[in-house]
């Protein structure tokens, strides 16, 4: 897959590109790659800033410093607009509620799904 | 007749509060139209009194009260060997008892046409006289009250009203009415303690503005917007390590980063999901992109605290990312989803983005203003990009003075005398013109298109978004 695509995607997140965003992404685009061409690499980025955000905020063990958690949510609304240009608002909503049932485990202090399970069936489930 | 309380924390042992948009909020919810604003103090030592807010003015305020009754002047009162039924934690206040004679403890204002009658340079003050502490103000209206219009129209055609604001806090109490405690209680803690609801008011006023008008779905919307918002604050308040918001300490004070964490994003989350679900492309696009500015303007804004206080351009680049995207995005996204044409789109785009800017430099103004409730010099403290200590370190006179202070340790004393400078210099009178030339060209954005009858609520919005202290 043509990275070049992402160049826009990837702006200010070069870093986490280096440091595995690249693996997490990778890993998504064979479930994504039942849907559009054109739009696979964006969905693939976006639940792979979905799994990089939260697993830098510390969601659901401990928080991470005040700038990673920034990152985190940069990665996260990064990820929604991914969504919100490229994804159907079925895939939209259904990621937003994967996120939600993540952060109220988190609050609860219950365990929840593995991210990228939880991400998967997402796809699965709106396909 | 409604009746009520108004209750607010005060922080310093002799403060003029200014309630002026407290009271002002009561009476636009009422939906009272003609009539009277009752104001009693439940204190012996909390007076009222209108006049001018202006800083200096305030402290000669303060002279006079210490001249007239001096703290240790020495007052019967304060002689507890010769006083009966005095409880455990009786204060030393005789001067405090003095000092409120020479106020009065009853006020009343009226109201003509849903806006309190005052004059350009009058605010309404409750003046703490034994502080800090928790007070309140009895507070009744009366005379003739809008009706409540089904139609979430109450005000006329085009204006934003009473039942917009209800609509508003309606689906908000509904929302997190369904969430899980964990993540609610903290969110309804936070959003009962108050905030503007500018945005949503944004949403609302421009939904109106195109062919298909629904207020239900605007509310909906404006709902998601301030979720959003609020959610933004929950993770920021972490980050700026900030203990009170709103006079009530931050998630991350009272449950942990952690559960600050955890409620930020549920929140962002279901704001998402909520917008997602209203189903309009532009809407859904305007918001998200929002949101990624305020993330990506809140890397820089920690960013530049290493060179604090930092420039104009900075400043301007952070704001429009932290603040104005949201306000530029509420204008825009309220439009959008009212089917208004492009170019009002884009003009109320314009609108939220000045107003946005003028509103986070008025912010930053509260900062240094001791009737604003809030502790004067937090963003001195945290280090938080502020126009006023930039324009300060910049002043011939203070600048010098200001950055070295700035370079080193920030204790009580360097902040009070940081605050001290700022205050002397004419930072404050820069920011403020600037804010106020900035609403100017909000306007301006506003005069070449078609509105609907809504030019003269979201000129007022604008005028008092940058008209305030508290």
């Amino acid at each position: 897959m043509n990275v070049q695509v992402l160049d826009r995607e990837l702006d200010r997140l070069e870093g986490l590109w280096e440091q595995g965003l690249s693996d997490t992404y990778r890993s998504y685009l064979e479930t994504v790659s039942d849907r559009e061409p054109e739009v696979q690499p964006k969905l693939a980025l976006a639940a792979a800033l979905i799994e990089v955000g939260i697993r830098l905020q510390g969601l659901g063990g401990h928080a991470a410093p005040a700038t990673t958690l920034l990152m985190g949510d940069l990665c996260l609304a990064r990820a929604s607009r991914l969504l919100a240009d490229n994804a159907t608002q079925a895939v939209q909503v259904a990621f937003a509620k994967a996120i939600e049932g993540l952060s109220a485990a988190a609050a609860s202090g219950k365990p929840s799904r593995p991210v990228r399970e939880l991400l998967v069936h997402v796809f699965s489930a709106t396909a | 007749m409604i009746a009520g309380r108004l209750r607010f924390e005060t922080s310093h042992a002799t403060e003029f509060v200014d309630v002026t948009k407290l009271v002002r909020q009561e009476v636009h919810r009422s939906g009272l139209r003609t009539g009277r604003v009752h104001l009693q103090s439940l204190h012996t030592t909390l007076g009222l009194a209108i006049n001018e807010n202006e800083p200096l003015l305030l402290r000669d305020f303060q002279r006079l009260l210490e001249r007239l009754a001096p703290g240790d002047a020495g007052y019967e009162h304060d002689d507890f060997a010769r006083r009966f039924e005095i409880t455990i934690d009786e204060p030393v206040n005789g001067h405090a008892h003095c000092r409120q004679l020479l106020f009065t403890g009853f006020a009343t204002l009226l109201v003509e046409e849903g806006e309190l009658v005052l004059g350009r340079w009058q605010s309404v003050f409750a003046v703490e006289l034994d502080g800090p502490r928790h007070r309140e103000l009895a507070m009744q209206l009366d005379g003739d009250f809008e009706p409540l219009s089904p139609t979430g129209r109450g005000r006329g055609s085009g204006a934003w009203a009473s039942t917009d604001s209800e609509l508003i806090e309606i689906e908000l109490a509904r929302q997190l009415m369904v969430d899980p405690d964990p993540v609610a209680v903290p969110m309804r803690r936070l959003m009962e303690a108050g905030g503007k609801r500018l945005r949503p008011k944004l949403v609302q006023l421009a939904s109106q503005i195109g062919p298909r008008h629904d207020a239900l779905r605007a509310a909906s919307l404006a709902a998601a917007v301030e979720l959003l918002h609020n959610a933004t604050l929950v993770h920021d308040d972490y980050v700026d390590e900030s203990t009170h918001r709103r006079g009530r300490p931050t998630v991350a004070a009272a449950e942990g980063a952690e559960r600050a964490i955890a409620v930020g994003d549920y929140y962002f989350a279901k704001a998402t999901r909520l917008i997602a679900e209203i189903g309009n492309i532009g809407v859904t696009s305007t918001m998200a992109d929002a949101l990624e500015a305020i993330c990506a303007a809140q890397i820089d804004d920690v960013a530049l605290r290493g060179a604090f206080p930092g420039d104009h351009d900075s400043y301007l680049r952070v704001v429009r990312g932290k603040t104005a995207a949201l306000f530029a995005a509420s204008c825009a996204s309220g439009a959008l989803l009212s089917e208004a044409p492009l170019d009002v789109v884009e003009a109320l785009r314009r609108f939220g983005d000045l107003l946005g800017v003028a509103f986070q430099m008025a912010d930053d103004m509260v900062d240094f203003s001791p009737s604003s409730g809030k502790p004067v010099g937090l963003d001195i403290r945290q280090k938080v990009l502020s126009l006023p200590l930039i324009y300060a370190a910049e002043d011939r006179s203070v600048g010098p003075e200001v950055r070295r202070l700035l370079a080193g340790s920030l204790g009580d004393e360097e902040v009070g005398r940081v605050t001290a400078l700022v205050t002397s210099s004419d930072a404050l009178q820069r920011v403020g013109d600037e804010a106020r030339g900035l609403v100017d060209a909000a306007v301006r954005e506003l005069e070449s298109i078609e509105l609907d009858g809504l030019r003269p609520t979201l000129v007022g919005i604008a005028r008092s978004a940058v008209d305030r202290t508290a």
